[in-house]
């Protein structure tokens, strides 16, 4: 008997560890929920100046999955896709970071020094209780 | 020297264990293990991922609204030290941990009584669902008697056999007669 099995089947194994990769880590959901979803941040993300290094010179981007495209069909015909359709639900949810770990292993904060709240009510500190 | 907590599973991360991953905001990543880092790289949301606290916090299946965890707090400023504070810190971490262990078995109780409730409501109705019958019998209209075949044995005396023509060589076997 030979080879029975196909040659090049670890693939998929090869591409997960490279896209864990520190250089090649992709922006977080985190990171583009409260940050780049906002408007003003998302406006001049979509009107990047020419830009040779990255893909169709950074003209057509996709704010949600940051990502850049070739064409603007390109960018239209994934608006329409699954991929694109799937992040934006994840994004719809809020997002996982540093402070909720914190908070899910019981760790709180601490509010800004409470001996001087209590003991001169300025007007920082009035602020703070009525929010 | 603190004792951070990990990313991912919200472990305490002791000084000289674990590892960080400080991102290009610098904002600083904390695991207590290779397994957490590992769960980071994929991308994976620790609130989706069954054997985290913070899954276990937002599945209900932790106590989270508790006066005994809000002890635990960072702190940015510092205390100086003081013998008898240590003291009675110590003697009050010691009797905390002992109510919040208290309190905690509460909770698990509950949660477990009530999902009992519900597996056994849960099996009162799937057992009724299986003793129902699939299908309806209904009484025959016309009954009609049909006459039963009875198949009769005939016995055939042994005597009265004779020897079968299909036995080759009349009953003798087909081998090599050896003298």
């Amino acid at each position: 008997m030979g080879r029975l099995r196909r040659s090049r089947t670890h693939g998929g194994k090869r591409d997960v560890h490279r896209a864990g990769r520190t250089r090649a880590r992709t922006k977080d959901l985190d990171q583009i929920q409260l940050i780049d979803l906002d408007p003003k941040v998302r406006a001049r993300l979509e009107a990047q100046p020419l830009d040779y290094e990255t893909p169709g010179l950074a003209q057509h981007y996709c704010v949600e999955c940051a990502k850049y495209f070739e064409t603007d069909h390109a960018l239209r015909s994934h608006w329409k896709g699954k991929v694109h359709k799937r992040r934006c639900k994840q994004l719809e949810e809020p997002a996982y970071t540093i402070e909720e770990s914190e908070r899910a292993a019981g760790l709180g904060k601490e509010g800004k020094r409470p001996t001087q709240a209590v003991s001169a009510p300025t007007p920082m500190s009035v602020e703070t209780w009525e929010s | 020297m603190r004792i951070e907590k990990c990313y991912f599973c919200s472990k305490s991360v002791y000084p000289g264990h674990g590892s960080a991953f400080v991102r290009n905001d610098a904002k600083v990543f904390r695991f207590c293990t290779s397994k957490c880092h590992k769960n980071f790289k994929m991308k994976r949301n620790p609130r989706k991922v069954r054997w985290t606290k913070a899954f276990r916090k937002a599945a209900g299946k932790e106590m989270t609204i508790d006066s005994t965890i809000d002890f635990e707090k960072r702190r940015n400023v510092p205390v100086r030290y003081d013998r008898e504070l240590v003291q009675t810190t110590v003697k009050a971490m010691k009797r905390i941990a002992e109510i919040k262990k208290r309190r905690e078995h509460a909770f698990w109780k509950h949660r477990m009584a009530a999902a009992r409730e519900k597996m056994l409501a849960h099996r009162k109705n799937t057992s009724e669902i299986r003793s129902r019958p699939s299908v309806k019998l209904l009484q025959p209209m016309a009954v009609e008697t049909e006459a039963i075949m009875v198949r009769e044995k005939i016995k055939v005396p042994a005597s009265s056999r004779s020897r079968s023509a299909l036995v080759p060589g009349e009953g003798r076997s087909m081998g090599m007669d050896i003298d």
